[in-house]
């Protein structure tokens, strides 16, 4: 049955598709809903042409960006189907699997940024905190020198920040990032991105400041490795290898005691070098001291003792089975961790 | 609103190059961008291929004299030579001055700036970054100018100067979040809006915003434009929606085939073979097309561009892009398969007529980069050459502006001019005798273009054309414009883009029909060859009691003498 579905649906060449797109027009409406539009799609339409169609022929109200159409720009960031992309990428034919409704694409804005109209959203909080982490290169060469001789740059180098120069700012991952949904000020994972790609070029001479703000609140050490960012990214650019990287690199220039961030990592390994575990109640004074953690989480901490929920007192927190191998193991790991930076570094 | 030194319209390179160069020429000055995208959405982002420099990394005997040489005789010697001495020469330098900014460039083993072959040149000095030199570029002088504080004005979407006894009091843009229409008074504006190669609409290689809005609003206030009628057909776009395969494509090695099987550039430019100049490659495939020797099918005729044979290692990092976008657009993996693809208006060589410092007739008044015609590619632009122009231009012009920013007054612009203004926008949406959609002429207009001004030209067709863009022009009068919210009205954009474009139409029909010989890109049937008597001459458009009006200025020579261009 399954199998002549689908080879059904192949030799189609064309159907009514149901378009429901998200509308609010701030000057008139009091809250955001839904317009459907069914219109004939042939295959190898893409979103972005049917929007086109629906503007031109059915409802030239229906507002959405686009420029270059092909994939370039970063214009039409959209959520179709729930998941953030790019419009003018995204086949219509492809979508029709995820649909929640048979047959009907939801169209909505991306998320995490302030609308403006129908799929229009403000892009100014990005741009305000591109400049915040100084997303340029200020480079070693005086002004005056400019232009006279190229710098030497490894092939190597440049392929460090090579895939994270592909970065479009199209926004998909700000729009999927799980942090910014609850802290909007959170560097969010484009910035961080453009930040990793600064901080290992070798003609920049800022990195230690710009260091110095990703550490900080809201920065880097606020990410929490959902990894939503990197499976929506639209240029498939591994964008937790740049996070993580920034990590490292704080942890290697400023060190484990630096701010609480560093410290919960180092919390981390010190447990899984210990036990092969997390002793989580220790947690929150070894990354935050004793001080926060009383002011922040004892009301949540007595919630939790009422519903006994919280985690077993540390002495409880017996080594895991075949601790010794696993040590031997860590070990080694992180002997081998250090000679690669060592290497690295030279 | 505190009247601006200088107003830069348009964030692409050219205009974010301007802003970068006027900022370091002088830090005090009060300078605006307005653009109406995001300057990272700019369309030079498009651009795959690379800038051409004689920086002499990979082939060590290439020089500025060669890249000045390969210029002219690709322009089809209409170039002005001293505009183009200056594009060479300050090649190296531009590209230097990105590396140093930090510009990602591919590298040679050597660790320099590594550089490519491209189509019309000597030596292989296309400087490039993989497939998105253009996008990268941007990206940093965009951060540059975030660095330096340039004040941004994004999606604002500029109308016209104001100028008074013509004198250029500022300009009026409308502000897209409010609908607002806001005034700039300005002492210097410079224009680089982009080319106008998206009036060739499906046939088209451009983002659907280069609509040469800079170009329609200089012509209108009197600006002239030059040469209009020379608009480069790239030879390999997708057959389906016109979108770009960068000529690194074949620069990498790639192979044009029809469907015979045969690699018919051997007929055409024996020596350079797929390297040979755009106008010449995208005529031979037209050419294969009409003699029967393309592929069929119901997206139209087209030939195969093959990359097979250079295997899945290089397409991946060479030409990842082109890649995906052939995936995307065609469904073609080009590692497994070739490439349906046939010639899409592509580059705009025309535009606003500027000396070789950015200056038009007007005083105050600058152009640079696809926007403006210095003219340094002449009837026909080399590959690579179109990013080099806008950073060379774009800093000249920048760097003028802030000198001469000075000279001239501040400018006041009354509210009565804005009110004037916002009511013009408003008869758009009036219902009555209001009914004609933009979609529907934009499409005509494209069509008509491709079909009576495209590759191959002649008499009778133009002149058809020209009856056609004026009946566009009467239904135009007619449009409607059914959004009538203030709050990001693409609707109403997307009409006085239409309006842009239907006005620089003329005049590129208006100087393809005057224009009666064949050179570079504007090639006529009845007059197949070139004309140097007559024709070795820029054409000038400006507008005259609504309607185009040609004249002619002579072209600058210098060291290189009149020859016939073959390859």
């Amino acid at each position: 049955m399954h199998m002549t579905g689908a080879a059904e649906q192949h030799k189609e060449e064309k159907r009514d598709i149901t378009f429901r797109v998200f509308r609010f027009n701030p000057q008139v409406d009091i809250k955001p809903y839904f317009d459907d539009y069914t219109i004939p799609v042939e295959r190898g339409i893409t979103v972005l042409r049917a929007l086109n169609y629906i503007k031109e022929h059915v409802d030239p109200t229906v507002s959405f960006r686009a420029f270059c159409q092909a994939g370039i720009c970063g214009s039409c960031g959209m959520r179709v189907n729930g998941i953030s992309k790019l419009a003018c990428t995204t086949q219509v034919w492809e979508e029709l699997d995820r649909c929640k409704e048979p047959g009907i694409l939801k169209v909505e804005p991306l998320r995490n940024m302030p609308p403006i109209k129908d799929l229009i959203v403000d892009m100014d909080p990005l741009v305000d905190k591109m400049k915040h982490y100084m997303n340029w290169i200020d480079s070693s060469m005086p002004e005056s020198e400019m232009g006279k001789k190229e710098f030497l740059v490894s092939e190597d180098e440049f392929l460090k920040y090579d895939k994270a120069t592909d970065c479009i700012l199209c926004a998909s991952c700000v729009s999927e990032c799980t942090i910014l949904r609850a802290h909007k000020e959170y560097v969010s994972p484009a910035v961080l991105l453009k930040s990793y790609r600064m901080n290992v070029d070798s003609r920049d001479t800022i990195h230690d400041t710009r260091l110095a703000e990703l550490v900080k609140d809201h920065g880097v050490w606020d990410c929490t490795h959902c990894y939503r960012c990197q499976e929506t990214c639209v240029k498939s650019i591994p964008i937790m290898d740049a996070i993580h990287g920034i990590r490292e690199n704080a942890l290697e220039v400023r060190g484990t005691k630096d701010t609480s961030g560093a410290k919960h990592a180092e919390a981390f390994m010190d447990d899984i070098a210990k036990k092969g575990k997390l002793v989580e109640a220790t947690l929150p004074f070894r990354t935050n001291g004793v001080l926060w953690t009383v002011k922040n989480l004892l009301p949540m901490a007595v919630k939790m003792i009422m519903k006994r929920r919280t985690p077993p007192p540390p002495p409880m927190v017996k080594p895991s089975k075949g601790i010794k191998a696993f040590r031997e193991e860590f070990r080694e790991m992180t002997e081998h961790v250090k000679d690669d930076q060592q290497s690295h570094n030279k | 609103m505190k009247p601006f030194d200088i107003v830069i319209v348009g964030g692409g390179g050219a205009g974010l190059y301007a802003a970068m160069e006027a900022m370091k020429t002088n830090p005090s000055l009060n300078i605006a961008v307005l653009s109406k995208v995001y300057p990272n959405r700019s369309h030079t982002s498009a651009a795959q291929g690379g800038a051409n420099a004689a920086l002499a990394n990979k082939a060590k005997d290439d020089t500025v004299e060669m890249h000045i040489f390969d210029t002219i005789k690709g322009s089809d010697y209409l170039a002005d030579q001293d505009a183009v001495d200056i594009l060479c020469s300050e090649a190296p330098k531009i590209i230097r001055e990105l590396d140093n900014i930090g510009t990602p460039w591919s590298r040679l083993d050597d660790n320099t700036i590594a550089q490519r072959p491209f189509g019309g040149a000597g030596r292989p000095r296309c400087c490039y970054c993989a497939d998105k030199t253009g996008h990268t570029i941007l990206q940093t002088l965009y951060e540059q100018c975030l660095k330096k504080g340039v004040f941004f004005f994004n999606e604002y979407f500029s109308l016209s100067l104001s100028v008074n006894n013509s004198r250029m009091r500022g300009l009026l843009a409308m502000n897209m979040k409010t609908g607002k229409i806001e005034a700039f008074p300005a002492k210097t504006v410079i224009f680089a809006t982009g080319g106008y190669a998206k009036m060739y609409w499906n046939r088209s290689s451009n983002a659907a915003g280069n609509t040469g809005d800079g170009q329609a609003i200089a012509y209108r206030a009197g600006i002239p434009l030059k040469d209009m009628e020379f608009v480069q057909f790239h030879p390999t776009g997708l057959r389906k929606s016109g979108l770009l395969v960068t000529e690194g494509a074949r620069g990498e090695g790639g192979y044009l085939v029809n469907k015979d099987g045969e690699r018919f550039m051997a007929r055409y430019a024996p020596e350079k073979m797929e390297l040979g100049p755009r106008d010449l490659v995208s005529r031979s495939i037209e050419t294969e097309i009409l003699q029967d020797r393309g592929f069929d099918s119901p997206a139209g005729k087209y030939i195969h561009l093959d990359l097979t044979h250079l295997g899945a290692e290089l397409i991946k990092s060479r030409l990842p892009q082109i890649r995906e976008m052939s995936m995307n657009f065609e469904g073609v993996d080009p590692i497994e398969e070739p490439i349906p693809v046939r010639p899409t208006a592509h580059y705009s060589m025309g535009g606003i007529d500027t000396d070789n410092y950015g200056r038009t007739v007007m005083d105050g008044v600058y152009a640079a980069g696809e926007c403006a015609c210095v003219s340094v590619h002449g009837a026909n632009r080399l590959g690579g050459n179109s990013l080099l122009d806008i950073l060379v231009f774009g800093r000249i012009a920048g760097h003028t502006a802030a000198e001469e920013a000075g000279k001239f007054e501040p400018g006041v612009i009354s509210p009565e001019e804005i009110k004037a203004k916002d009511e013009e926008l408003r008869s758009f949406m009036q219902s009555s005798g209001h009914y004609e959609r933009y979609g529907a002429l934009r499409e005509e207009l494209g069509q008509t273009l491709a079909l009576n001004v495209g590759i191959y030209r002649e008499a009778s067709k133009i002149s058809r054309g020209m009856d056609e863009l004026s009946l566009l022009k009467e239904r135009f009068k007619k449009i409607r414009v059914f959004d009538s919210s203030d709050i990001f009205n693409t609707n109403l954009m997307q009409v006085l883009e239409l309006q842009n474009m239907l006005d620089l139409a003329e005049t590129v029909a208006a100087g393809a029909l005057a224009r009666e010989e064949s050179r570079g890109s504007h090639t006529r049937n009845d007059f197949p060859t070139r004309d140097d008597e007559k024709w070795h001459k820029h054409t000038i458009a400006t507008l005259d009691n609504g309607t185009v009006k040609l004249g002619q200025k002579p072209v600058t020579m210098g060291r290189y003498e009149l020859q016939e261009r073959t390859y």
